[in-house]
């Protein structure tokens, strides 16, 4: 565990001396606040007009099921966070590994105490755990309405540990996407491609949709349906499953760009 | 030239080779070569480029599998057991392998925790090699923002720091100017000592300088092979050139 342990300290610290961290987050903050007000501005304003267009004013009853915090705010800023996630955490995973072989300091890694598991193991955990720290940045607003407006603490939860799925997803996807190229803007084209792609595929099923077992297959390796329950405020195991046989598939294929690197 | 006192106690690691192959596509970068470096050995691997020397390393490393044969150091192969061979060997690559963003005393504890080092013992082994290659004064220096030859000083710290037995070491002075080069083998010719050194140079004066026996590989295939006084007694430019002429 020492030299894992080594190899994670240096790949925070080259990821913290890159202004590409920063800027990411800043970038997750400013974003975030705006999207997150710019929907709260419209729930508020929704209600407001509902409320005084009534005779019941704010009364709760006279309010309509479908003006509320989830499906006006929460439902679509986790629509829009999932799409910064696409547009920003490849830039982040696009230098993990392809910087690596272009400097050639993949050889000195590979002649150390590592095993090769370890070294695709260290850099996919720390570039979940900057993923986390998006969310906390992001988490700032949010939380914000569980303190002032006692939306449940549950809920939010829900929505983060999605999110969080989802970032790991998306992580997993441009880190792979890195391990086989030596370019940094390969890499990241090659995962907003592939991340695209498979957000959604609801686009395939009208190309498909005499072919059952295709449109099936397509809808149940695609992102976005999979995190619709957490934004209902539903963790349900086999959508965290799924992101976890993502993150451990693309484990596998970034093992295997070592391994041929030795044959090729 | 290095010294070899035939009575100093012989340490370090045995590499052996035998029948060593490796192609890329349908290339030959090496071609059969067998060869065997004794314990406490500096030896020499001299070639132009292209010869085969790098690929060589790889194997020896484990970076790279043989297409056939086999080598193996102190009786284990890099396939099999790498983490036991890795734990043998310090490896300084052609160009400097590292880390710009770092600094020196980051760079290096970085290294010493890769070959499992920790506490006090990592702590003791960066301060020792600081001393040592005369790194102090740059410690808390960004290594992108040194010299050329501060950076292959760094470079060839990180390969004994961790004190290996064997220490490999390519092409150490490629592109530095003849003071920085001169340095270069002055901290090597002191870092060598009671342990086998791999070097693999096409500087004919540095190969006088700190080895004892060498290698020559011309288009992957082993063209001499002895002491480096002998070897390079001749004409050793002829060993390098395809036809051999002189």
């Amino acid at each position: 565990m020492i030299p894992l342990r080594a190899l994670i300290r240096k790949e925070l610290a080259v990821l913290f001396t890159s202004p590409v961290a920063y800027l990411t987050l800043a970038m997750v903050g400013v974003v975030t606040a705006l999207v997150f007000f710019d929907h709260l501005r419209v729930y508020n304003q929704t209600l407001f007009v509902w409320a005084s267009t009534t005779m019941g004013g704010f009364e709760t009853d006279t309010i309509p099921d479908y003006i509320n915090l989830r499906t006006l705010v929460f439902l679509p800023v986790m629509e829009q966070l999932a799409l910064m996630f696409i547009g920003l955490v490849p830039l982040v995973t696009m230098r993990v590994f392809s910087e690596e072989r272009a400097r050639g300091t993949d050889e000195l890694l590979a002649t150390t105490q590592l095993s090769p598991n370890q070294i695709v193991a260290g850099k996919f955990l720390v570039a979940y755990l900057f993923v986390a720290i998006m969310l906390a940045v992001s988490f700032v607003y949010p939380a914000t309405s569980i303190v002032t407006a006692g939306l449940g603490l549950k809920h939010l939860v829900a929505v983060y540990v999605g999110l969080f799925t989802l970032g790991i997803g998306i992580a997993s996807i441009g880190l792979v996407c890195s391990a086989w190229t030596t370019s940094q803007l390969v890499a990241a084209v090659s995962a907003y491609a592939v991340a695209f792609v498979v957000y959604d595929f609801s686009w395939a099923t009208a190309f498909v949709r005499d072919r059952e077992s295709l449109a099936s297959l397509l809808d149940a390796i695609s992102i976005h349906p999979r995190f619709g329950g957490f934004a209902e405020g539903l963790v349900i195991g086999a959508d965290v499953a799924y992101f976890a046989a993502l993150a451990l598939v693309c484990f596998g294929l970034a093992r295997v760009s070592l391994d041929l690197e030795r044959v090729r | 030239m290095a010294t070899d006192d035939p009575t100093r106690e012989r340490r370090g690691c045995r590499i052996q080779a035998r029948e060593l192959t490796r192609r890329f596509g349908d290339h030959v970068a090496l071609d059969a070569l067998s060869l065997d470096v004794a314990p406490g050995e500096a030896f020499g691997l001299l070639g132009a480029n292209g010869a085969g020397k790098t690929t060589f390393i790889r194997l020896v490393t484990g970076y790279l599998v043989p297409t056939t044969g086999e080598v193996t150091i102190d009786g284990l192969s890099p396939g099999g057991a790498p983490q036991a061979v890795h734990a043998r060997i310090g490896y300084v690559a052609e160009t400097s392998r590292i880390y710009p963003e770092l600094r020196v005393r980051g760079f290096l504890r970085f290294a010493g925790g890769v070959r499992g080092l920790a506490g006090d013992v990592l702590h003791e082994a960066v301060e020792r090699t600081l001393e040592r290659f005369s790194l102090r004064d740059v410690a808390g220096r960004m290594v992108g923002n040194l010299s050329k030859g501060y950076q292959q000083r760094v470079s060839l710290a990180q390969g004994f720091l961790h004190d290996p037995p064997l220490v490999i070491v390519d092409e150490p002075s490629s592109g530095l100017d003849p003071l920085q080069q001169g340095e270069v083998r002055a901290v090597l010719g002191a870092a060598g000592g009671e342990r086998t050194v791999l070097l693999c140079t096409h500087d004919l004066a540095e190969a006088r300088e700190l080895t004892q026996r060498v290698a020559v590989l011309r288009a992957g295939r082993l063209v001499a092979l002895g002491r480096t006084e002998e070897v390079l007694g001749g004409d050793p430019l002829a060993l390098f050139r395809e036809d051999g002429a002189p």
